[in-house]
């Protein structure tokens, strides 16, 4: 199977460095022989549809920083004419979020469609913003879109209600989908130290980001319960119909507070007809909800299994890719039988 | 068979205190159920079996019960009285918490309040629990809102 690689950020490195690790594994288990066709990034692409030396192009990513300089083979070309002209069955597209327009992504996944490719996707954008439309590529060109490590990173979600739970309804989901907040709220809890003290702590450890607007304010939690309210819910909202609260306004006293009445405080992400929220809430402090650290957790309620709790890592270069190759292995089962 | 859901406070005589009012108007009791653990308020949770009733006389047992300060979280397991507590961050004494509290009370009531001594320019927080029925909830929520809107308050709840 040939896949083009569209972002060689923290998790298309990540992406890279999995298919490397598990590449006798792929052969071994699936008969699968996985050869990465392009790889683009801003600079432009490296490209070779025999397969390209995935070990030099981490190399010359990580020496020179632009893959269009990989020896023989990296060109200036824009990525869409890449993803067009470039032969291949899947794209993964992984370049940086954008909550206002989707883009560069949405282009990308749309030529990707347009131009006959099965699409993996790790980016909230353009599925918190334009899911119908995008579905409705897939649908016209026949084609799969996955998109499991937009939500909860390696923590599976999205395929678990849709694939493992099938038949069941999801009647509400509830929980953690933001890391860096978990990691925020815990430490002040623990340590008594005050929102803008732990900020800054979380961003010189590169646990929160030098712009980490989109976490604190509950605008990344809300990205994705719009995903999972659209993709296993089979509601039709976007980012717009969410009330979002964040978590800038919670003080180490609250916390002390809440833990007085035998609770914590969680950016909470909340879905079900009729609520669509984001906010702080109280959590008992038996609940399972109250996972610590920058893990991340959520509480699915269905009609026959009643609760099920998922716990895992919501970012990470190689959990995050972890739920790519999942979805890689997914399409090749699906597109192999036959 | 009926099935009431109590929460009775954890101190000797709680149970019976329950219970009388029950047997003086000469209804069976099947069983009586810990439902489980303490909870972390230290309420016991407790059900208690009947045998069948009309509607009417139900709903006299549940009032009893209530009159005498016990909670019925449940009945036949449809949810009837909820405690949920949440915790205020902003000027909360400062912006009037006696008018906090009794807005709150048109559709619930304020049955615990802890709050830290505020530092005169800095946010303060203070926690509740609130004792609602189920069927005015979404009207606390509402004036939590408009509270929450007029006076800068965060309501952070746990439902
Ligand atoms: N990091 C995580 O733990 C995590 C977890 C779950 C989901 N995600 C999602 O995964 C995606 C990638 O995240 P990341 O952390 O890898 O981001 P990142 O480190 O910023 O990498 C983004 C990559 O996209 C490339 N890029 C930027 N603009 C481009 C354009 N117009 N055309 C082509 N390539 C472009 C960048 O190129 P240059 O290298 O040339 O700058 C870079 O290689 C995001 O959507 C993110 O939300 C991340």
């Amino acid at each position: 199977m040939r896949v083009i690689l569209v972002g060689f950020g923290v998790i298309g490195r990540g992406v890279i460095k999995v298919i490397k690790k598990k590449r006798e594994y792929l052969k071994k288990k699936y008969g699968m022989d996985l050869k990465v066709v392009a790889i683009c990034d801003s600079s432009g692409a490296a490209i070779d549809e025999k397969g390209l030396d995935l070990d030099l192009a981490l190399e010359v990513k990580k020496k020179r920083g632009r893959i269009s300089e990989y020896p023989g083979k990296g060109v200036t070309l824009p990525v869409t004419e890449v993803i067009r002209s470039v032969e291949s069955d899947v794209l993964i597209e992984v370049t940086p979020t954008n909550l206002e327009d989707g883009e560069p992504a949405r282009t990308y996944i749309i030529e990707g469609f347009k131009s006959g490719k099965h699409v993996i996707t790790a980016n909230k954008g353009p599925l918190a913003l334009y899911f119908q439309e995008l579905m409705s590529y897939a649908r016209r060109y026949n084609r799969i879109f996955r998109y499991e490590a937009s939500v909860g990173g390696a923590m599976p979600i999205i395929n678990l209600a849709r694939e493992t739970l099938a038949g069941n309804e999801i009647i509400e989901i509830k929980g953690i989908l933001n890391g860096t907040t978990n990691y925020i709220l815990t430490k002040m809890e623990r340590e008594k130290l005050d929102f803008d003290t732990v900020l800054k702590e979380a961003q010189e450890l590169g646990i929160a980001e030098t712009n980490p607007y989109q976490d604190i304010s509950g605008l990344d939690t809300a990205a994705k319960i719009v995903i999972l309210a659209n993709s296993i819910m089979n509601m039709k909202v976007t980012i717009r119909d969410v009330k979002i609260e964040g978590i800038t306004r919670i003080t180490p006293e609250a916390l002390t507070m809440a833990n007085k009445g035998g609770y914590t405080i969680k950016l909470i992400g909340e879905v079900k007809r009729n609520k669509l929220e984001v906010g702080p809430k109280l959590i008992p402090l038996d609940d399972p909800l109250n996972v610590k650290g920058s893990l991340n957790v959520a509480k699915l309620y269905t009609d026959l299994a009643k609760e099920v709790i998922v716990v895992g890592r919501g970012a990470g270069s190689i959990e995050t890719s972890s739920a790519i190759l999942s979805d890689i292995i997914n399409i090749y089962l699906q597109t192999s039988k036959g | 068979m009926i099935l009431l859901d109590l929460e009775l406070k954890d101190s000797p005589g709680e149970l019976l205190k329950a219970l009388t009012p029950i047997s003086e108007m000469g209804i069976n009791i099947h069983s009586v159920i810990h439902l489980r653990e303490k909870k972390s308020d230290g309420k016991v949770p407790v059900r208690i079996v009947l045998e069948d009733l009309d509607e009417e006389t139900l709903e006299r047992i549940v009032e009893r019960l209530e009159e005498s300060g016990i909670v019925v979280t449940k009945v036949n397991n449809k949810v009837r009285k909820m405690d949920v507590d949440v915790v205020v961050i902003g000027h909360v004494v400062d912006t009037d918490i006696r008018d906090t509290i009794d807005r709150l009370n048109k559709y619930g009531l304020v049955v615990d309040l802890d709050l830290t001594m505020p530092h005169p320019f800095k946010e303060s927080s203070a926690r509740m629990r609130i004792v609602v029925d189920s069927k005015n909830l979404e009207d606390l929520c509402r004036e939590m809102e408009k509270l929450s809107k007029e006076k800068d308050l965060l309501f952070i709840k746990s439902f």
